[in-house]
C-alpha cells in the first residue's frame, strides 16, 4: 500500500483569503493562502483583533470577491468576544453569498482557557469542520491569541520551556493538518516582547536571535520581537507584524483619518499604524501603513519613500 | 576494519563480537543461515546485518579491492568518477563555489537556518534548478519535495522557475541552437510538472514516504534530487523517549543515504535551529540532537550578518569552512547586492 502519493503542483489549492482592503491584499499578494498557518503579531491595540474580525466576514463573501464562501471557527483567550465591533463591521461587509442571509449565523465561537484545552479543543474541532452545523464549511481558523495561553502558564526553567515548545509543535502540527486537509486558512495571533541588551547596530549578536529582519521591528517607540521565542516561529508559515506609534502633527491634514485627540487644528496626535512582512515563503519583506476605521481596517498608499 | 564501525544495533555488534566476527572480511565469507546459526538470530536479522556490509564497505572505499568485497571500489575509480559528476546550482555563485561547485549528488546535505533567512526558497531553488536542461549547463533531473510544514507554495515555485529561465535565456543568448532545442522544457510549467511534490501530516507519514521512495525512485529514474523541508518539524512534538527519537532517526538517514548512492542523487535536508541549555545559557544550535549531526555528509548554516544573508559550511569532510553572502531576490537565490539597495515591495 502506498501511504502517500505524489501530488501534481497543479492540483494544489492556490485559493486565497481577501484581508478586506485592497491595498493590503496588494501588500499580501491576493490574501491569506489557504492550506498554511498565518500569524499576526503586534503589542496590544496595534489592530490585531480588528484584522481578524473583518478575515471573519471577508470568509462569507463568495470567491469571485476573494473570500472562501465559508464559515469560520474563532478561538479567543484574551478578552470577552468583540460582538459589539463584529456587528459594526457588518453592514460595510461585501455582499455574502447567498447561502448566508446571516452573516453571524457562520460564525463559531469559542472560548479557550488553557494550552491543552486549546489542543483538545481543536481535536474536537475536526469533526465542526468536517459536518458544519451551518450550510457553508469552515474553512477559516482563527486562534486569537496563542501567546495569552501560554505566557503565564510556564516557568522560565529549561524543563518547562522544552514542555512548552513541545506543545506548540503539537498544536502547530494539528493546525496545519487541517489547514490542509480541509484547504483552510488558518491565523494565530501573537503578542510581542520587548527586546533588551542588544545593541541597535548589532542585532545579530550572540544573546539574540534574529528571526525573518525583526532586527527593525519597532512599535510604540520600542523594539519589539514578536512572543513566544524561535520554537513557535518554526512553527508558523507566516509572520505578519503590527505596529503602531503615536506621533504629534501640526496639521489639519491629519483630522481626516478621525483618530486625533484634538481638534482645536494645532497640535494633533495621530496614530500611523504599519503592517510588516517578516517572513513568507511566497512574499518579499514589505510594508504598508493602514488604518482603523468605523468601518474597518483600510491599507494607505504612502508617497513617502520606504526606508 | 573493524566491526565495531558497522552501521548496527550494539546488541547485534555485541552478538557478532561473542561468535567470534572481529573483522568485516570474516564476515564477507559468510552465508545469512551460516551467521544465523552462529548468532543464534532470525534468518532475516542475519541477512539484514549482511546486507549493510556492501553499502558501508563501498562508502569506506576499503583498500581491499574488488577481489575480497563485493562491491567495493578503489579511491582512483571514486575519484574519476566524481570528476564526471554535474553538480546541482544553487543560483548564487558565491555560495557554489564554497560548495564546490554546488550541491553534490550521492551526498546528503543539510541546511539549517531561522525561520525567514531562506530556506524553504534555497530549497523551491534547488527543485527547480536541477531541471536545467543538459544544453544549458544542467542535469536536467526532476526533483522529489517532502513538505512537512506546508510553506511550500506554487506560485513561488512558479515565479523561481521563471527567474531560472529568464536568467538562462540570458546567458545563452548568443547560443540559438541551444535555445531552439530546448524551447519546450524552458516553460515555467513544464518545471512545475517534474516535482513531485508529497505533503505529510506526521512523523510516520514521513517515514512511510521515505521508505517507499526506495520503490518510487526505481521507476522514476530522472529524479537527481529530494528535498525534505523540514526534516525536523513532525519530530519536536510527541517525542518523550528521546532514544526512540535518535533510533528512529537514524534509521531514516540510513535509508536517505543508501537513496543517495543507489540513484546518484543528491539529498537536501532542511533544518531548523533550536537553543540548547549548556553551562547555565542559551546557545543556538540545530535541532535533533547531537547525534542527528553524523546523518549527513556537509551541513551548511545560513544565519544573518547585519541585514545580509550568509551561508556558512559548518561540516563536510571535502569542503574548507567557509562562508559566502547570498540574497533572495524576486527571482530566487542570488548573489549578494550589497551595493544595490534591497529589493522593497510597494
Amino acid at each position: 500500500m502506498i501511504p502517500v502519493k505524489p501530488e501534481k503542483l497543479f492540483n494544489l489549492p492556490t485559493q486565497k483569503l481577501t484581508l478586506g482592503c485592497p491595498v493590503l491584499d496588494r501588500l499580501v499578494r491576493g490574501g491569506l493562502p489557504v492550506g498554511s498557518v498565518t500569524e499576526l503579531a503586534g503589542e496590544s491595540g496595534a489592530g490585531k483583533t480588528q484584522l481578524c474580525l473583518q478575515l471573519l466576514l471577508a470568509a462569507l463573501r463568495p470567491p469571485a470577491l476573494g473570500g472562501l464562501s465559508a464559515a469560520s471557527l474563532y478561538i479567543h483567550s484574551e478578552f470577552p468576544f468583540p460582538l459589539r465591533r463584529l456587528l459594526c463591521l457588518l453592514p460595510s461587509s461585501a455582499p455574502s453569498s447567498a447561502a448566508a442571509l446571516n452573516p453571524l449565523d457562520h460564525v463559531f465561537v469559542r472560548p479557550a482557557h488553557s494550552p491543552d484545552d486549546l489542543f483538545s479543543l481543536l481535536a474536537a474541532a475536526d469533526a465542526l469542520i468536517a459536518r458544519p452545523p451551518s450550510a457553508l464549511p469552515v474553512r477559516l481558523l482563527v486562534v486569537d491569541s496563542i501567546a495569552a495561553l501560554f505566557r503565564s502558564e510556564f516557568d522560565n526553567t529549561p524543563a518547562d520551556l522544552k514542555r512548552r515548545s513541545s506543545l506548540f509543535f503539537k498544536i502547530a502540527a494539528k493546525l496545519k493538518e487541517q489547514a490542509r486537509r480541509f484547504g483552510a486558512v488558518v491565523v494565530v495571533t501573537n503578542q510581542v516582547v520587548d527586546v533588551v541588551g542588544v545593541s541597535e547596530s548589532d542585532g545579530s549578536s550572540s544573546s539574540a536571535i534574529r528571526v525573518g529582519n525583526y532586527g527593525s521591528l519597532w512599535s510604540s517607540g520600542r523594539r519589539v520581537c514578536p512572543a513566544l521565542g524561535l520554537s513557535w516561529a518554526n512553527c508558523v508559515n507566516t509572520r505578519i507584524f503590527l505596529s503602531r506609534s503615536d506621533e504629534i502633527v501640526r496639521s489639519e491634514r491629519a483630522l481626516e483619518f478621525g483618530e486625533s485627540d484634538d481638534r482645536d487644528d494645532r497640535t494633533v496626535v495621530r496614530t500611523r499604524r504599519k503592517m510588516e512582512v517578516v517572513f513568507a515563503p511566497h512574499l518579499p519583506e514589505a510594508s504598508c501603513e493602514f488604518v482603523i476605521v468605523r468601518e474597518g481596517v483600510f491599507g494607505v498608499e504612502t508617497q513617502r519613500p520606504q526606508n | 576494519m573493524e566491526i565495531a564501525n558497522l552501521p548496527i544495533s550494539p546488541s547485534q555488534r555485541a552478538k557478532l563480537l561473542s561468535a567470534g566476527y572481529t573483522t568485516l572480511t570474516s564476515l564477507s565469507a559468510v552465508s545469512p543461515f551460516q551467521l544465523a546459526r552462529d548468532l543464534n538470530i532470525a534468518l532475516q536479522e542475519a541477512s539484514d546485518i549482511l546486507k549493510v556490509m556492501p553499502e558501508f564497505t563501498r562508502s569506506e572505499s576499503l583498500h581491499g579491492g574488488n577481489a575480497i568485497l563485493k562491491g567495493a571500489q578503489t579511491a582512483w575509480d571514486m575519484l574519476s568518477e566524481e570528476q564526471m559528476q554535474k553538480h546541482i546550482t544553487t543560483g548564487c555563485e558565491n555560495l557554489d563555489t564554497i560548495l564546490g561547485g554546488g550541491i553534490h549528488c550521492k551526498e546528503v546535505t543539510e541546511v539549517g537556518g531561522v525561520p525567514g533567512i531562506g530556506k524553504t526558497q534555497l530549497g523551491i531553488q534547488l527543485a527547480v534548478n536541477v531541471q536545467i536542461p543538459v544544453e544549458y549547463g544542467g542535469l536536467h533531473g526532476k526533483a522529489v519535495y517532502i513538505d512537512t510544514e506546508g510553506s511550500f507554495m506554487v506560485e513561488r515555485a512558479h515565479q523561481i522557475a521563471e527567474g531560472c529561465i529568464m536568467d538562462m535565456l540570458d546567458k545563452f543568448r548568443h547560443h540559438q541552437k541551444v535555445i531552439l532545442a530546448c524551447q519546450e522544457q524552458m516553460q515555467p510549467n513544464s518545471f512545475l510538472a517534474n516535482i513531485f511534490y508529497f505533503r505529510i501530516c506526521s512523523y510516520t507519514e514521513q517515514i512511510a514516504v521515505i521508505n517507499y521512495l526506495g520503490k518510487f525512485l526505481a521507476e522514476q529514474k530522472d529524479v537527481k534530487i529530494i528535498i525534505i523541508d523540514s526534516v525536523t518539524f513532525h519530530f519536536r512534538q510527541d517525542f518523550d523517549d528521546l532514544a526512540r527519537r535518535t533510533r528512529v532517526l537514524s534509521g531514516m538517514s540510513l535509508e536517505l543515504m543508501k537513496l543517495a548512492k543507489t540513484y546518484n542523487l543528491a539529498v537536501v535536508l532542511l533544518n531548523q535551529v533550536t537553543t540548547k541549555f549548556t553551562e547555565g545559557s542559551f546557545q543556538l544550535t540545530l535541532a535533533l540532537g547531537d547525534s542527528w549531526s553524523h546523518a549527513c555528509t556537509n551541513r551548511v548554516i545560513l544565519y544573518w550578518n547585519g541585514n545580509d544573508r550568509h551561508a556558512y559550511i559548518d561540516k563536510s569532510p571535502s569542503l574548507r569552512s567557509a562562508s559566502a553572502p547570498f540574497s533572495v531576490t524576486s527571482k530566487g537565490i542570488r548573489n549578494a547586492t550589497s551595493q544595490c539597495k534591497r529589493v522593497r515591495m510597494m
